[in-house]
């Protein structure tokens, strides 16, 4: 009972949430609300018992994610005023994503209520159970291909991040600390020999 | 398991309540004549200079994605740090096949020049 009422407040919170992203003016205040959409999603994770995925979300997303997506809203430099009119151009390009959508989750419940997987939710996960411990004992051995792939797509966003955005100044004047320290005295001062002059 | 998290939740409950109560006894109680002056952002006697808005430089944006790429490699390692006595031999070779991976794309990016700020 109590885990159900846990349960719909924060999945209500999740929707105002989802909706403030989509409906805030300030693109800014858009990721905010994404960043509670997140932390409420985690809640659902770990309601879920699902620790170690609600951890991540937090970590990955909250921690690094968001970070990204305000650097890219603040590079982008977007005017608030001017934005405001993209709403009627794009709402039908987001109507055939939002239709496809509620089609998808519409066929997954349809063909969970219809017998095709099994009804009456998950079974009660014995005692000493981990979560964490279940996910690595098949992401490494039976997923261990699609856990590969990771390694290289991770690899593949490094080196296109640094494609992209790599830029060398020419004729930057850099500072050589260590060339500075080792300097020696005879490099810096020359003393030179002459007779001392006479007024004439 | 969620039993143990029941000092978060009080901990969440508490943090709300104070940051409602806050922000509702300034609404409640404050005087409310607010004008465009008040409103305005105010820069130390002068005219502001500039709209808070600023372009960033790109540097920023490069040092991020490559923090997001090492923290997602540090998520895979929890489980498997966990699991080790039930992945055994195999998982330890799967894992170093993926770190593998990662320390190349580390090496490149050191030799390349990315992780330095001139």
């Amino acid at each position: 009972m109590f885990h159900a009422i846990l349960f719909y407040t924060f999945a209500a919170v999740l929707i105002g949430a989802a909706l403030g992203v989509i409906f805030s003016k300030n693109p800014v205040h858009a990721v905010m609300l994404l960043v509670l959409a997140f932390f409420q999603s985690a809640v659902l994770w770990l309601l879920a018992e699902a620790e170690f995925l609600a951890i991540v979300l937090v970590l990955v997303y909250v921690g690094a994610v968001m970070v990204l997506f305000l650097f890219v809203v603040m590079m982008l430099d977007i005017n608030v005023e001017r934005v405001e009119g993209g709403f009627t151009k794009y709402a039908p390009f987001g109507l055939f994503i939002a239709a496809l959508m509620v089609i998808e989750l519409v066929q997954i419940i349809w063909f969970r209520s219809s017998g095709g997987a099994r009804s009456g939710g998950f079974a009660a996960n014995p005692e000493g159970y981990s979560n964490t411990e279940a996910l690595g004992a098949v992401l490494y051995t039976e997923h261990v291909y699609a856990f590969e792939i990771a390694a290289v797509i991770l690899l593949l966003a490094i080196v296109a991040a640094i494609t992209l955005t790599m830029r060398k100044r020419p004729g930057l004047k850099q500072q050589n600390i260590s060339r500075q320290v080792a300097v020696k005295r005879d490099d810096r001062v020359r003393l030179v020999e002459m007779d001392a002059e006479t007024e004439q | 398991m969620l039993t143990n998290y029941v000092p978060v939740l009080i901990f969440l409950g508490i943090a709300a309540a104070i940051g409602i109560l806050l922000l509702g006894i300034g609404f409640l109680v404050g005087s409310g004549s607010k004008d465009d002056e008040k409103l305005s952002p105010y820069e130390c006697g002068f005219e502001p200079f500039e709209d808070s808005r600023m372009k960033f430089d790109v540097r920023y944006y490069l040092v991020a994605i490559l923090f997001i790429i090492f923290d997602l490699e540090i998520a895979f390692l929890f489980p498997w740090a966990v699991s080790l006595d039930t992945v055994g031999g195999f998982g330890l070779v799967a894992m170093a096949i993926f770190l593998a991976v990662l320390v190349v794309g580390f090496i490149y990016e050191w030799k390349k020049g990315a992780l330095e700020w001139d």
